[in-house]
């Protein structure tokens, strides 16, 4: 299948509560299939959509059920691109993954675990500030050459 | 949006084994939370994890082992993990479980070690 024009470009819309990042990696683990993604890279790509879809309800929308969260998938040739919109005032840095000996020998909160993820999936990940104040976290993933 | 896990305790040996049915996220918190402590009540000195292979684990339920894994370290128990994808495994391996827990895989080869 050769991927053209805006035919592998997705869209959808998902309300800020956990659970229903499960949409958005249902669809992107469907467009990668039929862009040939092998499935250890799907795996790593559902990994990646998750965790930036729960980034975006509860850091950006702050879990506000009536604030969306958008995600656009787009198949390329050689890529899938992935980009996830919330519409919050949220926090515009994530805390840093402190690693888990700090969590669990000095007692520090686990959190930047999702992003920490994210960038370990994920081929490039890039952020962007929205005109109406949200953000897009854009994540993509290559097939391996 | 409800999730449940479904968690079997089974004693082999001196290892009790967790066996967790279903995906692991935040809201798998007040299930693994009860299961460990009725393990500890027991007075297990080793635990093994075993997770459904097909299971979907996000940050949410890592945070959650996280913090399993601290109580395990302050109780100086010893900590198994089986069932887990190919995935998981290398998700787990990057953000360091396996410095305190061990991924073993297959059930059989986790008892040969921890017993």
């Amino acid at each position: 299948m050769t991927p053209a024009s805006n035919e592998y470009s997705i869209e959808i819309s998902l309300p800020s509560k956990i659970g229903y990042e499960r949409i958005a990696i249902a669809s992107s683990a469907a467009l990668a299939k039929m862009g040939g993604f092998p499935a250890a890279r799907i795996e790593d790509l559902k990994s990646a959509v998750a965790e930036a879809c729960i980034n975006a309800m509860q850091h950006g929308n702050q879990w506000r059920l009536e604030a969306r969260v958008v995600v656009h998938m787009n198949l390329g040739d050689d890529r899938i691109v992935v980009s996830v919109t919330d519409q919050g005032s949220g926090v515009t840095e994530f805390p840093k993954y402190p690693g888990i000996t700090k969590i669990i020998e000095e007692n520090v909160s686990p959190r930047g675990l999702g992003v920490f993820i994210i960038h370990q999936l994920a081929d490039e990940v890039r952020y962007n500030q929205t005109v109406d104040g949200g953000h897009t976290m854009t994540i993509e993933i290559r097939l391996p050459e | 949006m409800t999730q449940a896990n479904e968690i079997v305790l089974k004693q082999i040996g001196d290892v009790t084994l967790i066996d967790i049915r279903g995906d692991i996220t935040i809201l798998s918190e007040s299930y693994l939370n009860d299961a460990y402590a009725d393990a500890n009540n027991r007075g297990a000195g080793k635990i093994l994890l075993k997770f459904e292979k097909a299971a979907y684990i996000n940050s949410g339920g890592i945070s959650v082992l996280i913090q399993l894994l601290a109580k395990t370290e302050q109780n100086n128990q010893t900590i198994g993990l089986i069932g887990l994808s190919d995935h998981f495994t290398k998700i787990f391996n990057m953000v360091g479980i396996t410095k305190f827990a061990k991924i073993y895989k297959t059930r059989e080869d986790a008892l040969k070690a921890m017993s």
